[in-house]
């Protein structure tokens, strides 16, 4: 028990976190629980180091302490604590502020269960955390939008929430264990282990956005501060999707379940990109692109069980993903939530627009960025397991996400037409925080992209 | 040894992070460091032409570890057709600099663009991994891209917009390919050399990953019925981003046609060579009938780059098709010199072009009339460009276009029908020449001023080589065949 818990010592500080944030909070003291959540935040990463390379699990095999546990942990925690210090720039002052740095540190505890689940009433549990602290995020503001968009992220969850539950319930039944290590006793039983993963895939794929159960996830972004919005396409979708990979790896693979989640992944990045082209509220441009993206992490699931590039190539594409969309996200925050607000900002503030040029290219997989080693390696492994026609499809899909990408980028160096655009002259106040955000992203993008070795090195 | 293969790689990659570095910098020194940095290049391609090239394989290799775990290396090299080819590049981009020391629209931005692109086209040729080479290629397009948004004409935004998506389209099949051979090869590695002397894919599988890499190249080349962006882009285009376009990235398709296809799955290409020679036939024919039809001048010129183009594609495939390895070996050494004098001769074309865009603000033909009294150094200059384009013997396309006629007409006799581009072009170019520069001299342009001595600078080297080239091909040739002649495929 004593060695459980010292594998567990990430975890329990960001536990502690969030308990101290929260009592420095009902003190009124804010910038205390600021301060604790990021320090914890960061903590808890570096305490995450020595696990790396460990293999094992704890509670009698129900919580996995793995390479996808382990990097969740890498990638989550740092990118929670950027986006505390986006809700700190966005949210800073406001009334309860110290409460969403308490749900945010509760969310991101939900998405590291989720993805270290070696059983179904842990993805349950993870599931629920994630959710129950995002509800109360985007309704955070309490106006109109936000409290339209928290009802319906509400009773979406709800409602594939009980389906997954329901779901788990044949497998447990067909396995006589809710452990996912036994879910191969289902080999014979594909019918129950078909009901099953569908119950996952509406389950996670609510956390994921993936379609078609993403609906809820445009309004959500748009209703919610785009603090929240950067921070939620960001830590429960990887949390769902590494959940995904846990769930998988030990699933018979006669009842064709890479085929399904093929089919799902098509589904969802098309549907993302063609939405995302009709938009002109950048934040739902955003949303949209980031359903897309939850598409290509499932071709990496696709591959899991037929080569080990599957896990590494999820791997790279999270840490990539988690940087440049957060990225982009500290960028449209400083600029505004309209296409129009881009218009000529990249001549007027140059290392901002090359930096989110840089987020919005990698996020179509131009090289040598982080979203192209990232899409690359899942390409391989998808191509690998077989699937050769679902790179074609995500290959084609690249292209439709470059037309997408190019309408932020094309306005930001247009010439300024003088009679539309007189309020946007005048500079910004300075905003340390989101500054400091996109940098470290930006660095990060370059970074993965020319220089993933370290990452590879350490999985493989 | 000093690594001078990756020192002018990364040379110019160097000089824009310098120009970037430097805030509130006069346009004068902007304009300076891109010329300087770009000419110290230069220096560092003729350094690697001394350097020469090996019998077999690749020479000046230089290798670092990347991504061992997949294989994946930082793997620089030349061989006697990529060798050219940077000699080239190097040149092109030197002259472009200098004509570019006019611009004073964001003369930062734009230097460093044309920086970057020029280690871009660099890494292209000599890169030796197949994930280096997708950088490089990529990386490319999103320079160019900008180049054309931010200092092109009227329409620039479509035209731009058309040719990045157009070209990622287009290259993203390459991506598969890559990944199929890497997939193919055992233990994985995107080693291209190992591709090469070991190709991977046998069978279907080699078929499939031509048949993309094929799509790729001829995007990029470009081949009828793929070349509907090269118009809109080069008459939007500024004329510094069309010589670069036309001199250099229109060979990244031919390069990669040779590097790739033909060297990487041998087989596969030696079955559909029958079609790609058809391709290669039409390609040049319709550029030829195309550029016929055209009154811009900016427009005609491109369309010869299809023709040109053209040439090259029927030279690699009678080079597949050829079983006698002298033919072969004559056969790639006309499209590889083909490559280099397009370059030479298409880059002074856009210069010229350019430079009376800037006098008189229109292309259109009808519009000129005897030039040649007017401004005289330009009107000859475009003479000599113009009849080394339409394949004057003793200029730089002669002996390339020769030697692949004469294969041509050893392998495929029937294939040999290309041979009537010749003749359409010089009927185009004496109709052009005749239009803009001979004739009674229009009344509007009898102010024009002849070339000034920058623009001089830039045309004259060019000019010269297109001479040199035509009269001593040998001094090309000797590089370019002794890696064809020991090439086995």
């Amino acid at each position: 028990m004593a060695d459980d818990l010292a594998l567990l010592i990430p975890e329990i500080i960001v536990l502690l976190t969030i308990v101290f944030a929260l009592v420095a909070e009902m003190l009124r003291l804010p910038r205390i629980a600021l301060a604790v959540s990021v320090t914890g935040l960061l903590l808890a990463t570096g305490m995450t180091l020595p696990l790396l390379g460990a293999d094992t699990s704890v509670f009698g095999g129900t919580y996995r302490i793995d390479t996808l546990s382990v990097w969740a942990k890498l990638i989550l925690l740092p990118a929670t604590a950027l986006s505390i210090l986006l809700a700190r720039a966005e949210l800073g002052g406001s009334d309860r502020e110290g409460t969403v740095y308490v749900l945010i540190c509760l969310v991101t505890l939900g998405s590291l269960v989720l993805a270290s689940a070696g059983d179904t009433m842990l993805l349950v549990l993870g599931v629920l955390l994630s959710g129950l602290g995002s509800f109360a995020l985007v309704a955070y503001p309490r106006d109109d939008a936000a409290t339209e968009a928290a009802m319906k992220f509400f009773v979406f969850g709800s409602v594939t929430g009980a389906i997954m539950i329901f779901g788990l319930s044949y497998w447990f039944g067909g396995s006589g264990s809710t452990l996912l290590s036994e879910l191969s006793l289902l080999d014979t039983k594909p019918v129950i282990a078909a009901v099953g993963l569908i119950a996952v895939i509406v389950g996670l794929g609510y956390k994921a956005a993936l379609v078609p159960f993403h609906f809820w996830a445009p309004d959500a972004y748009e209703g919610a501060p785009v603090s929240i919005a950067a921070y939620m396409s960001v830590v429960p979708k990887i949390g769902a999707i590494f959940a995904f990979a846990q769930v998988v790896r030990d699933l018979p693979m006669d009842t064709h379940w890479p085929l399904v989640i093929a089919v799902v992944s098509v589904l969802t990045m098309t549907y993302g990109y063609l939405a995302a082209l009709a938009q002109n509220n950048v934040v739902r441009l955003l949303a949209y692109s980031s359903i897309a993206q939850a598409g290509y992490f499932l071709l990496g699931i696709v591959a899991v069980g037929a080569n080990p590039l599957a896990f590494v190539s999820i791997i790279v594409f999270a840490a990539a993903y988690a940087a440049m969309n957060l990225g982009a996200f500290a960028v449209l925050m400083r600029v505004g939530r309209t296409l129009d607000a881009f218009s000529g900002i990249g001549r007027r503030k140059v290392v901002m627009g090359i930096a989110m040029v840089v987020f919005l290219l990698s996020l179509a997989g131009i090289p040598p960025l982080a979203g192209f080693v990232g899409k690359f390696l899942l390409f391989g492994a998808a191509m690998d397991a077989g699937f050769t026609w679902l790179t074609v499809i995500a290959i084609l899909n690249s292209v439709l996400s470059l037309a997408v990408y190019l309408r932020i980028v094309v306005p930001m160096y247009q010439q300024p037409d003088d009679a539309t655009a007189p309020a946007q002259t005048a500079a910004p106040k300075p905003e340390p925080l989101i500054t400091l955000v996109w940098i470290v992203a930006f660095v990060f993008t370059l970074g993965i992209g020319l220089a993933a070795q370290p990452i590879l090195g350490q999985i493989s | 040894m000093l690594p001078i293969v990756s020192i002018t790689l990364f040379l110019p990659l160097l000089g824009a992070l310098l120009i970037m570095a430097l805030r509130k910098t006069s346009t004068q020194a902007i304009h300076a460091i891109g010329i300087i940095t770009s000419g110290l290049t230069l220096l560092g391609s003729l350094w690697m032409w001394s350097r020469g090239v090996n019998e077999t394989g690749f020479a000046q290799l230089e290798e670092l570890d990347w991504m061992p775990s997949i294989g994946a290396a930082y793997r620089v090299g030349v061989d006697g057709i990529s060798l050219p080819l940077v000699l080239l590049t190097t040149l092109l981009f030197f002259l472009t600099l200098i004509y570019s020391a006019k611009v004073k629209e964001r003369p930062q931005a734009f230097v460093v663009l044309m920086l970057l692109l020029e280690t871009a086209a660099i890494g292209t040729f000599t890169a030796l991994d197949a994930i280096l080479f997708y950088v490089f290629f990529e990386v490319s397009l999103v320079s160019m891209y900008f180049m054309i948004a931010g200092w092109g004409h009227e329409d620039r935004q479509r035209a731009a917009l058309m040719f990045f998506i157009y070209t990622l389209l287009g290259s993203l099949p390459l991506l598969l390919a890559i990944l199929g051979l890497y997939l193919g090869s055992e233990p994985h590695t995107f080693d291209m050399r190992v591709w090469i002397n070991n190709p991977p894919l046998d069978g279907l599988a080699a078929m499939l990953a031509l048949i993309a890499m094929l799509f790729t190249f001829a995007v990029k080349t470009p081949v009828f019925p793929f070349h509907t962006w090269l118009p809109a882009a080069h008459v939007q285009a500024p004329a510094a981003g069309s010589v670069i376009l036309a001199g250099v990235m229109l060979k990244f398709g031919t390069y990669g046609l040779v590097r790739f296809a033909l060297q990487m799955t041998p087989d596969a290409f030696r079955d559909a060579g029958i079609v790609i020679l058809i391709f290669g036939v039409v390609a040049a024919l319709y550029g030829a009938f195309a550029a016929l039809a055209q009154s811009d001048i900016k427009r005609l010129i491109a369309y010869t780059s299809v023709n040109h183009m053209g040439y090259v594609i029927v030279g690699v495939a009678i080079a597949a098709l050829a079983l006698d390895p002298a033919i072969r070996a004559t056969a790639l050494d006309g499209s590889v010199l083909q490559m280099v004098s397009h370059g030479l001769v298409t880059g002074a074309l856009f210069f010229l072009v350019g430079m009376l865009q800037d006098r008189a603000h229109t292309r259109e033909m009808d519009q000129f009339g005897g030039l040649l009294k007017i401004t005289p150094i330009l009107g000859w200059s475009f003479v000599l460009a113009a009849f080394a384009s339409l394949g004057l013997p003793g200029l730089a396309h002669f002996p390339a276009e020769f030697q692949i006629f004469l294969v041509t007409l050893q392998v495929e006799p029937a294939a040999v029908i290309v041979i009537l581009g010749i003749v359409i072009t010089a009927g185009l170019y004496l109709r052009a020449i005749g239009k803009v520069f001979l004739g009674e001299p229009n009344e509007k342009w009898l102010a024009m001023s002849d070339l000034n001595t920058r623009e001089v600078l830039t045309l004259a080297p060019l000019l010269i080589l297109i001479i040199v080239v035509g009269i001593a091909p040998a001094l090309v040739l000797d590089m370019i065949h002794k890696t064809t002649a020991a090439l086995q495929f």
